[in-house]
């Protein structure tokens, strides 16, 4: 699926890896582009960090092509235009925060007040200013996150591939950390989010790719991989065979209550259909009290979908 | 650049460890406890010297070819703590990175897997061969003070010395990238210990029955190339003694330097060729290794 006038940032192509006979990722194919907020969803042990190890070069691919901001993963230019927080990051202990980030920053060629002010700039948007001279050693789990994730955008890269990164975090933190995300989004940043934190990624990603037993399932927009029925409850003042056969000629299903024969179940296809509801039941003359769409979330869709996977 | 940048932050590593401060202590706890027993051994000597040497020698001569024997008693642990310090401190160069983690941050950096491992190399090279030049003089500058022994062929000897790190940095070096650290360092020190034994051996099996020492010999020799290190030691130890016309004159026979712990005869040039091909290949082997693994 090809967006018009965006540049890739990511594209993979047929990829395989096999670790010592087992296969932890196969045929993977997707495109991730610029500007784009892409979550990838998947059970343990399902290949996610496997393709975030390949995209970042620390595992080299069986088979199969991929391309970073139009390059081979091993350019040079292009790695300075990444940066990439693994999940439960261990970073060197006797480093203080600002010597550790100015490590990472002179490898990506910063120099001089350049590095000073990047420094002094992403401990600030992580809630770590005034912790220049504290040793990693003494760091939290937490803090230890958001010291990756300012490494991660020292540089100001396009694409930041984060792999889990609110686990470590308490809920100020992942509060913090969601925002952080939201802002580099806004300010042009692609991210690559890597996360079992499905209300996170439902709320930042514009696309997402589940995967599972090292396939992907379902890459797209989250609102179009809802493929089940959307569910509207309807409470009338009385429910008419004229109302219930003109529901019938829109919906996909219509049950009526049981308990309470003014409550109706309505199935439809999608929230445009949903729309149609009101107008029918206005037509018939019935006064309507409720019309509530179950809401479907990126949850229910994941679990359903590697459900089906797995059966 | 970045190769400049990984060589400095692995010294400042090293620097920040416990382990380094410990040696850098240790160290000089032992060039005072050296001092102070020497002159007390020095103060023995001369009172005993007439009777100590049979009168044959006089003072000074026999305090020169005591300093013979300082020599290659004390560069012989500088020997042993610097092979040590090297395997204790190397072992886990890049194994230890991998199992940390912390390599997840720095590979996918604008910098190639080459620039890491020769990086560390450098730094951890650079360690290794001041911590030894700076022992090896401070014990010699020492035994000179006290006895006035200094070898002729001194910076021969630092050079096989140093040699001799550079071939067991390049060993840690490749383990490094192939097997984990306690495995690497397990392998390093029993292939280290193994090589002097070897020599012990051969030494009594010679002095026992000389024609049948053929296939010891060359098992000696096998095990020279896989581990050079005794065998550069014995060079060493060669270049810290006086040139043959002195040895009389300090009362010394060549002979009771051909042990399995020293040597009367030049380390041969084919082994130093040899010795320059172990210690620019191995790292590079392990560069290869590196770039293909997966971490």
């Amino acid at each position: 699926m090809e967006k018009k006038g965006l540049a890739p940032v990511i594209e993979v192509d047929g990829l395989r890896k096999v670790y010592h006979r087992i296969v932890a990722v196969d045929e993977v194919s997707f495109v991730m582009y610029h500007g784009e907020a892409f979550g990838f969803l998947g059970p343990n042990g399902a290949g996610k960090s496997t393709v975030v190890k390949i995209l970042t070069g620390l595992v080299t691919p069986t088979r199969g092509t991929v391309r970073v901001l139009g390059n081979p993963i091993n350019h040079r230019e292009t790695r300075k235009r990444i940066g990439y927080l693994p999940e439960l990051p261990t970073f060197h202990r006797w480093l203080q925060a600002r010597e550790f980030l100015e490590f990472h920053g002179r490898l990506y060629g910063l120099r001089g007040p350049l590095l000073e002010k990047r420094c002094r700039e992403v401990l600030a948007l992580v809630g770590l200013s005034g912790k220049e001279h504290q040793k990693l050693g003494t760091f939290s789990k937490g803090m230890m996150q958001r010291i990756g994730l300012a490494q991660a955008i020292l540089n100001r890269p396009d694409l930041v591939l984060l792999d889990e990164l609110v686990s470590g975090l308490d809920p100020v933190g992942q509060r913090d950390m969601r925002e952080l995300l939201r802002q580099l989004k806004a300010e042009g940043m692609s991210i690559f989010l890597n996360s079992h934190q499905l209300a996170d990624v439902e709320a930042l990603c514009d696309r997402v790719a589940i995967i599972n037993q090292g396939r992907i399932l379902k890459v797209g927009a989250p609102h179009s991989l809802f493929d089940e029925p959307l569910t509207v409850e309807i409470r009338v003042d009385a429910v008419s065979t004229q109302l219930l056969h003109r529901l019938g000629s829109v919906a996909l299903a219509v049950r009526q209550d049981e308990e309470n024969l003014c409550r109706l179940l309505v199935e439809v296809q999608n929230d445009e259909a949903a729309a149609d509801i009101a107008a029918i039941v206005y037509e018939c003359g019935a006064r309507l009290y409720t019309l509530a769409p179950h809401q479907r979330s990126l949850e229910q869709l994941f679990l359903r979908t590697i459900d089906a996977s797995n059966s | 650049m970045t190769l400049a940048l990984i060589t400095r932050f692995t010294l400042q590593e090293a620097i920040r460890r416990r382990l380094f401060l410990a040696v850098l202590i240790l160290s000089t706890l032992l060039l005072v406890a050296f001092i102070i027993l020497l002159s007390i051994a020095i103060n023995l000597i001369q009172s005993n010297s007439s009777t100590a040497n049979g009168g044959t020698l006089s003072p000074h001569l026999f305090l020169l070819s005591g300093g013979v024997f300082f020599d290659i008693l004390m560069i012989w642990l500088v020997y042993l703590l610097s092979s040590l310090l090297t395997i204790v401190l190397t072992a886990n160069m890049i194994s230890g990175e991998v199992e940390a983690g912390t390599f997840a941050v720095i590979v996918p950096k604008p910098i190639s897997r080459a620039e890491i491992v020769m990086g560390k190399w450098l730094g951890f090279a650079l360690i290794i061969v001041v911590y030894t030049a700076l022992m090896f003089f401070a014990l010699l500058a020492i035994i000179y003070w006290k006895t006035g022994y200094w070898p002729e062929q001194v910076f021969s000897a630092l050079g096989t010395l140093e040699l001799t790190m550079l071939a067991l940095l390049g060993l840690t070096t490749m383990g490094s990238a192939f097997v984990p650290t306690i495995v690497n360092g397990a392998i390093v020190l029993v292939l280290f210990i193994v090589a002097p034994i070897a020599s012990i051996v051969q030494f009594v099996v010679q002095a026992i029955k000389p024609t049948q020492s053929l296939a010891l010999q060359n098992i000696g020799t096998v095990i020279n190339l896989i581990i050079p290190t005794d065998a550069l030691w014995h060079g060493t130890s060669f270049f810290l003694l006086p040139s043959a016309q002195i040895f009389p004159l300090l009362g010394l026979s060549t002979d009771s330097f051909n042990t399995p712990f020293t040597s009367t005869q030049p380390v041969a040039p084919a082994l130093l060729i040899w010795v320059a091909f172990y210690i620019l290949v191995l790292p590079l082997i392990a560069v290869v290794r590196f770039q293909r693994r997966d971490l």
